[in-house]
């Protein structure tokens, strides 16, 4: 298991208040904005940049950045440990 | 004879009166800067009234120290709508103001008190509510009656002045100061910037490159008047309040719609109210925040609307920074400006058109013209779209 | 002027009493007690997962509220959405407030989006997919009944079906904030958010007729305001049957009820006596007449007649 996912997972019940889900509910490969997935929203893509700040200490100033990295619970671990890398 | 406008105030980065405002938007003068009198926010750059509270109290007779800035500011601008209008038994007078954060610049002094449990002072708490923004202004002018405030957002100014010419025109009042006021504080400066929508630097509506807004502070009014009203004070009408609309966007609770149906809405409805055709408005005052999502979506209306044939238009908002509430009254004394001296004012700060869509903005003063239309557009949070059309009194 | 009467169709109250979907609750209604707690209805059942889980206690009562309102009324999509509230968001502006002088970094921004007055009439639009007319009155202790005067107008203005209503929500710092100022409430501050659907037309279930509603703020007035405003509408404080009051009684009214010892304190709580006087006027056929008459602050009255539907 890959502690960094669950990790987030967690992190993102907790920042989005998704009160019905549980760590088990959200797929490493979901899209977290797709109806299908999670569908979050725009409000929801600022509350992970600042989740990625508390969290991760990693800063995202720029939103259309954060696109790329929140399709789902794989890229976002990958773009954690990318910048922790740098 | 319809719904009068015969006064006129306003109070902003640009200036402290009319007569000051007008100056500095002839002259392509910004009042955009970094803050002098709000301590300890994070913005750089911000349209800051230029007196401190201590001075404006002065200026107009205000004793006491429990009143928020947004009364003082709103009280400046409605002193000078107002002019030497008197008290009346027979004309029935109200008031309506907007504001999006009442007293917040001074609640959130209390609550840093509060929170560090440093003996916070409760009074300052008595000019929180919106409500009692707008009793202080009425109070000091001596209104009683019909008093109240709307707080819909950016989009509070504009419909303040579309509910003082529904009242008029229902026969509820006979005149009416309607009007926005609100100041800057650090709650709402932190909450742009926590919506990553408060730009660093000056703000570029309409801007290819635009990256978000600067906030400001400032206040409107504007004396409207019916028939009655007229006949009984003698006052000369500068312009009429021919169409208003208020339509929901209904798409999200911040962005607006990539199709502009809210803001499209509104404009088509506030022009049939009018009764005039599309070719007859010479003006556009646009929304123009400066934001990637609001220019777009209005950018996007406005062709809805017009087509190919897009009056001249622009955003002042690169003057004054984004005032929230008092957004859609300023900009409705900067349209009644428009049309007195037959102005279009520029757009600063604009480059490149938006990709998307491509319109371009007036960038020039423009003096040569016959404005005898202006649509002036407020569009906020919660898909709140407004628009106002003025016309020349004939 | 001569003002068409305007009917109530549908009304759904959230408060700290059994007010919600139970027709005839006023025939039983206790004072409300400091220990008592605010309902919470199933609130799956009306609003959409994804927007409840952002929601405030204001905002998931009064779309709550309005969706139940509307499927009372039967009148489909309505014309136009007015809103009022005293004191707004309270729960999301302290939060934010707390949060931009406490937290170094990027802030969270859902409860700063959600601390403007306007949330709620935006979220009701939103949850019904409404595109008409959206407003937000706040004037203190008269809010709500300059959201009813600004519903009367539109459909005077030609709407057919307008959902007018108001809320209001309890923070805990307001105990302390009551104390600390000395203002002394007569009963427990509380929250709660009533909607309505006013018509033009009876579409045979009205449950009251809206006959007037008047304003007057900034100055003393008294019982000749109140004599003053039944004499336009034909009517003399003896033809009251019921007056329902928030400061002072109404003199030579058959009864009069405190409303606040019902609904407990908050700015708009003059939409929970509409609720209260509409509930009484459908289950009680001798009930012809009620007027509210709110005194919450010396300088503020509003009045609002109501009269039995004529069969």
């Amino acid at each position: 298991m890959d502690s960094l996912k669950e990790d987030l997972k967690k992190q993102i019940i907790e920042q989005l208040n998704l009160e019905d889900l549980t760590v088990a509910d959200i797929a490493d490969d979901a899209l977290l904005f797709n109806d299908q997935g999670l569908g979050l929203d725009s409000i929801d893509a600022l509350e992970l940049i600042v989740l990625l700040e508390k969290y991760h200490g990693i800063q995202l100033t720029n939103p259309e950045e954060g696109k790329e990295a929140f399709k789902s619970i794989d890229t976002m671990a990958e773009y954690i440990r990318k910048r922790k890398a740098a | 004879m319809g719904v009068c406008i015969t006064g006129i105030g306003v109070v902003s980065a640009i200036g402290m009166s009319v007569d000051e405002n007008l100056s500095a938007l002839r002259e392509g003068r910004t009042g955009i800067g970094p803050l002098h009198y709000l301590q300890g926010t994070k913005a750089s750059l911000a349209g800051e009234v230029k007196a401190s509270n201590d001075e404006l109290r002065a200026a107009l007779g205000v004793g006491t120290e429990y009143v928020s800035r947004t009364s003082l500011l709103g009280l400046q601008a409605a002193r000078e709508a107002w002019g030497d209008n008197k008290r009346s038994g027979v004309i029935r007078t109200g008031i309506i103001s907007a504001t999006s954060v009442g007293g917040m610049d001074r609640s959130e002094v209390f609550y840093k008190d509060y929170l560090a449990q440093s003996n916070p002072d409760y009074r300052l708490l008595t000019t929180h509510d919106s409500g009692s923004t707008t009793e202080r202004i009425a109070k000091e002018l001596g209104i009683t009656g019909y008093i109240n405030t709307l707080s819909t957002a950016c989009s509070s100014g504009v419909n303040a002045i579309m509910l003082g010419a529904r009242l008029i025109l229902q026969g509820t009042l006979d005149r009416v100061l309607v009007g926005g006021s609100d100041a800057l504080s650090g709650f709402t400066i932190d909450g742009f910037r926590s919506l990553m929508i408060y730009d660093d630097q000056w703000c570029r509506p309409f801007d290819d490159s635009r990256a978000g807004l600067n906030l400001g502070e400032g206040a409107g009014f504007l004396l409207l008047e019916g028939e009655k009203s007229i006949e009984l004070t003698g006052n000369k009408p500068i312009c009429n309040v021919s169409g208003w609309a208020n339509a929901a966007d209904a798409y999200h609770q911040t962005a607006s719609s990539p199709d502009g149906k809210g803001a499209t809405l509104a404009i088509e409805h506030a022009i049939r109210r009018a009764g005039i055709g599309l070719d007859q408005i010479s003006y556009v005052n646009a929304h123009g925040t400066g934001t990637k999502n609001n220019d777009h979506s209005e950018s996007v209306a406005l062709q809805n609307v017009f087509g190919d044939r897009i009056p001249p238009f622009s955003s002042t908002k690169a003057f004054t920074g984004h005032t929230l509430a008092a957004a859609g009254a300023i900009e409705a004394v900067f349209s009644v400006l428009a049309i007195r001296h037959n102005l279009i004012f520029p757009n600063l700060n604009y480059r490149t058109p938006i990709a998307e869509t491509g319109l371009v903005p007036a960038t020039q003063l423009e003096t040569g013209v016959e404005v005898n239309a202006v649509l002036s557009n407020s569009f906020g949070f919660g898909g709140n779209n407004s628009s106002l059309v003025l016309t020349k009194y004939e | 002027m001569n003002k068409p009467a305007l009917y109530l169709s549908a009304a759904s109250t959230i408060s700290h009493q059994p007010t919600f979907r139970n027709p005839g609750f006023s025939a039983a209604l206790a004072p409300v007690e400091a220990s008592s707690a605010l309902i919470s209805p199933d609130y799956k059942a009306y609003i959409d997962a994804g927007l409840l889980r952002r929601m405030s206690k204001i905002l998931r009562m009064s779309v709550a509220c309005a969706r139940d309102c509307i499927e009372q009324a039967g009148t489909g999509q309505p014309d136009a959405i007015v809103v009022g509230t005293g004191l707004g968001c309270l729960q999301d502006t302290e939060k934010f407030l707390n949060t931009s002088l406490t937290v170094e970094g990027l802030l969270p921004p859902t409860s700063f989006i959600q601390s403007t007055h306007n949330t709620m009439a935006g979220q009701i639009s939103l949850s019904l997919g409404n595109h008409g007319y959206n407003m937000t009155h706040t004037q203190n202790t008269l809010s709500f009944e300059h959201a009813l005067l600004d519903a009367a107008m539109l459909l005077r203005e030609g709407d057919r079906n307008v959902l007018v209503g108001a809320a209001d929500e309890h923070i805990d710092i307001l105990e302390d904030i009551v104390a600390q100022l000395a203002f002394e409430a007569s009963a427990p501050l509380t929250s709660a958010a009533s909607f309505f659907v006013l018509s033009v037309e009876n579409q045979g279930d009205a449950k009251a007729v809206l006959a007037d509603v008047y304003t007057v703020g900034g100055t003393k007035y008294g019982q000749e305001d109140i004599d003053a405003f039944l004499d336009r509408n034909g009517l003399q404080a003896g033809d009251i049957d019921l007056a329902l009051y928030a400061g002072t009684p109404v003199q030579g009214a058959a009864l009069n009820v405190d409303y606040l010892s019902l609904a407990g304190v908050y700015p708009t709580g003059s939409a929970f006596a509409l609720h209260y006087a509409m509930d009484l006027l459908g289950t009680n056929s001798e009930v012809r007449n009620v007027l509210i008459c709110n005194g919450l602050r010396k300088s503020n009255l509003g009045l609002t007649l109501l009269k039995a539907v004529e069969a």
